[in-house]
């Protein structure tokens, strides 16, 4: 059976089971992946998987079944356990199968991948970074080509379907000097073309040369409230937090989110403003349909008021909120318009951090951890690299004390940011 | 169980270390968040590997299907890649030395309930906890489990089949504080050892004294205080050790690490922690003659499981290795390399990683502090190529004049790993165990982790 076919059987199958309603998505990928480890070319993976998974209204419940075998008794055992599974959960009106939303078919990124290409390109990385930057170990490197295709079909009658390529790449690196190891730092993009050397993506360059320069760090001397600049890595994954803790099903649901009654109200600095842009032509195959809806843009916070939570239909249906309009994690935070070493030079104290390694921020938002791959500033120059310094907030203050975002931006095919300056973060050394 | 179409191709394998690996993973999840049905699922994957090793590089191919003309295929995509890369690296190594052949077999017994199972268990907990803690914010309550049957074929090493099945039961408990925030805490039901669902959790009773006891930490964690940032002495609770020997030393030791430039490279016989500490990976049974929390008896590129010792007497004495690894460094392989599903080729990995337990007690070890704190739980953690390691608390205590104060805020501990176990100067005679956590390095893995409690300097995240 193809794609199609076994989507229609699992439906047909689910609705003779007893299903209310019912929704399935079928897909099929392969995957060449080159790996380097400890700088040396190490191994070639080819990979072909299947997946189906399954969802499945009956008296108002919710069961969900997933599996990678498209044989029919395998479908029927999983419809069959997600009829099972819906019948003992408890009824819930917050539970449904996404309405009709048009039928579409979706075609994005490279379809036909050259592998020997992508040899080639690691092979010219591997030679740029010994010769460029001969600190520098790749202790892993991986690049990979990934295509897929499939189709997602409810009982409501929405057809999606799907058939994409990209490109990947992932490093993992450090600087060392006889005995000496530095920190390990690492970056990722997606891409859809070969044309460019792997040195000018990921911001692999500056990326290098700050881990050169970071050989011999130093603790900060002491604690000492100052400003953190966030590099663009780290500025996403702050956002990744951010809106996890304060904006998610599970905050939004149980009804703890600080950010509960702050629809339509100053929750960060005036200037800052964040989007989820999977449609944008920055991101390398963005989503394009999740949950049974078509993925659009949307805006989290404008010019620091909070426009939206990032709910599932579920999530929006149980508190009366709005769905997000995308799951996709795209985000872009809007640059400013002051370049970055002015930001610098404006710091009196504090830190540029590029890598946070820390505990799991609490769902109040307090944060404490190691400030990786990090400069100390004073009086705004960069004075040198730091280890065993940690920083300590709360991301609620942190989100209100924006002093400055840059005009410099990176991007990684996943969204684009810029650096961010806040203030009054606690930074302490030994 | 898995059926046997793999054996049939050892004749296909060639010349030059080959394995291939049929697995099927399981996975069983039931997420009740405030009395509401969040998750419902089980998922299922099975499919068939195969991985040949040509001159120092790997060639490695997997597909879904399982059948003998799949396997047949997936070997010689294995092989094509093989020839690929050694065609285009041509680093000219010699052959993997040769493993013993013979067969291993872990088979605990494994069953699979329904997913009523874990509803009526999640769903009957949810209850309890809200008719029995009136005064929480929220709860949340989420069963868990997982299992791995793997049946291996090599052409130069052990064969095996193993089936490893594992169930949890995560509470977290949200409370709230007087200036209007919330505070959390979570437990694992059962989180010392593996095992099968239906076995483990029949009853909510046996765990009502540990939900207590969470509930009463939870609440004292509302009323706490930030922890004051900065190097101080600790007691690290024995949740905590198992954290330091896996991200502050383990990471640092994988010889792949070693290779990608770990500060443990120049350490190896040097001393690296104070005389008291001698760490260990646990292949499948502790040094009480326990069974470790998750016995690997052949690891997924032939070689049969032992113990390696990794720091004696505070002294660094052995890497984890590959086979590959191992003839580099010129070591013995213990069978630390792990594959997590049946796409994914092995990598060094621990297995069941811990400190040996000292001669102090408890009490008087934290008696001993003036000014300081005692670390209870933790969450996840981090490690550098440079030694120096996080891992997040989430629940601890103030000690002032060698007894317990007022609960702490969640906060993060870090230190360097080879100076921190310096500072080690006491050991707790006891040691707790978990196996509830996943180890991340390209690929998740079930890890067990465990030691005692013991005394050291920190440095601790506050304001």
């Amino acid at each position: 059976m193809n794609d199609r076919k076994l989507a229609e059987y699992t439906l047909e199958k689910l609705e003779k089971l007893g299903a209310d309603a019912a929704a399935v998505s079928v897909s099929h990928s392969s995957t060449d992946e080159l790996n380097v480890d400890g700088g040396e070319f190490s191994l070639m993976r080819t990979l072909f998987d299947t997946g189906v998974s399954l969802s499945v209204i009956k008296n108002g419940a919710k069961g969900t079944a997933a599996i990678n075998q498209t044989s029919k008794e395998d479908i029927d055992a999983a419809c069959a356990a997600a009829i099972a599974s819906a019948e003992n959960a408890k009824p819930d009106e917050a539970e449904r199968i996404a309405p009709f939303k048009g039928k579409e078919k979706f075609t994005q990124g490279v379809l036909v991948p050259d592998v020997a290409a992508l040899y080639d390109r690691i092979e010219e990385f591997l030679r740029d970074t010994r010769e460029q930057f001969p600190k520098i170990m790749m202790e892993q490197f991986i690049a990979d080509y990934r295509r897929e295709s499939g189709i997602y079909m409810n009982t409501n009658g929405t057809e999606f379907e799907l058939e994409e390529g990209c490109y990947g790449l992932s490093s993992m690196f450090s600087a060392h000097e006889g005995e000496t190891a530095g920190s390990f730092n690492g970056a990722d993009a997606a891409f859809t073309s070969l044309d460019r050397a792997f040195m000018d993506m990921a911001s692999h360059r500056r990326l290098f040369r700050e881990s050169s320069d970071s050989l011999y760090p130093k603790p900060v001397d002491g604690k000492f409230t100052g400003t953190l600049i966030a590099s663009p890595d780290l500025l996403s994954s702050f956002m990744y937090t951010v809106l996890g803790n304060f904006c998610s099903n599970g905050t939004i649901i149980d009804g703890t989110s600080p950010w509960l009654s702050m629809l339509g109200r100053q929750v960060a600095s005036k200037g800052f403003t964040l989007t989820s842009r999977p449609l944008d032509p920055e991101v390398v195959c963005g989503e394009r349909f999740a949950g049974g809806f078509k993925s659009e843009n949307m805006t989290y916070i404008e010019d620091g008021v909070l426009k939206g939570f990032m709910l599932s239909d579920y999530g929006a249906r149980k508190t009366g909120f709005e769905r997000a309009k995308n799951l996709s994690g795209s985000f872009f935070v809007e640059p400013g318009t002051t370049p970055l070493s002015e930001i610098i030079a404006g710091v009196e104290r504090g830190m540029i951090v590029n890598r946070f390694s820390g505990g799991e921020p609490a769902q109040n938002g307090d944060f404490s951890g190691v400030a990786k791959n990090s400069f100390l500033v004073e009086n705004g120059k960069i004075v040198g690299a730091v280890n065993e310094t940690m920083i300590n907030g709360s991301f609620l203050e942190l989100m209100k004390s924006v002093r400055a975002i840059s005009s410099d931006t990176e991007s990684s095919g996943g969204g684009v940011m810029p650096w961010a300056a806040f203030d009054g973060v606690t930074i302490s050394g030994k | 169980m898995i059926s046997d179409r793999i054996s049939e191709m050892k004749g296909l394998m060639g010349a030059g270390h080959t394995e291939i690996r049929a697995q099927r993973s399981t996975t069983r999840r039931v997420g009740v968040l405030k009395g509401n049905v969040v998750s419902n699922v089980r998922s299922e994957t099975m499919g068939v590997c195969a991985r040949v090793y040509r001159s120092g590089v790997y060639g490695f191919a997997s597909g879904a299907e399982y059948s003998p003309e799949a396997v047949r295929d997936i070997l010689a995509a294995a092989q094509r890649n093989a020839e690929f890369m050694d065609t285009r690296v041509g680093k000219g190594k010699p052959a993997l030395p040769v493993i013993p052949a013979q067969k291993l077999t872990f088979d605990p017994g494994f069953t699979d309930p329904e997913q009523k199972k874990y509803l009526d268990f999640v769903l009957e907990l949810d209850a309890y906890l809200e008719k029995t803690y009136p005064a929480l914010a929220s709860r949340s309550v989420s069963a868990y489990a997982d299992s791995m049957e793997k049946l291996l074929v090599t052409n130069d090493g052990a064969d095996g089949y193993s089936i490893l099945p594992r169930s949890y039961v995560y509470v977290t408990l949200t409370a709230p504080t007087s200036d209007g925030s919330t505070v959390e805490l979570f437990t694992v039901l059962g989180g010392q050892d593996a095992g099968c669902f239906d076995k483990r959790y029949t009853s909510i009773e046996p765990f009502k004294a540990e939900i207590d006891r969470l509930y009463g930490d939870v609440m004292r964690k509302a009323e706490g205080v930030y922890a004051e940032a900065g190097l101080r002495d600790v007691i690290l609770g024995p949740n905590l050790a198992g954290m330091i020997a896996h991200e502050a030393v383990g990471h640092t030791v994988e010889a792949d690490l070693v290779l990608g430039g770990s500060v443990a490279a120049h350490l190896l016989g040097k001393p690296v922690a104070s005389e008291l500490v001698t760490m260990v990976d646990y292949a499948h049974t502790l040094s009480s003659g326990k069974q470790a929390p998750l016995p690997v008896y052949v690891d997924d590129e032939g070689t049969p499981a032992s113990d390696e010792v990794l720091i004696k007497d505070g002294i660094l004495v052995g890497y984890m290795n590959s086979r590959e690894s191992a003839q580099h460094f010129g070591m013995e392989p213990h069978g630390n390399a792990r594959a997590f599903a049946f796409s994914d080729e092995p990598l060094i990995r621990m297995r069941n990683t811990g400190i040996v337990p000292g001669t102090s007690k408890l009490e008087d070890m934290i008696a001993s502090i003036d000014n300081g704190y005692y670390l209870t739980e933790t969450g996840n953690g981090q490690a550098d190529t440079t030694g120096e390691f996080m891992f997040g608390v989430n629940m601890g205590f103030e000690i002032k004049n060698g007894k317990l104060g007022r609960a702490i805020r969640d906060t993060t501990v870090s230190g360097v790993a080879f100076e921190m176990l310096k500072s080690v100067t006491a050991l707790s005679d006891d040691d707790v165990w978990v196996s509830s956590g996943f180890c991340g390095k390209k690929q998740p893995m079930p890890v067990g982790m465990g030691g005692p409690a013991f005394k050291c300097k920190i440095n601790i995240g506050g304001r």
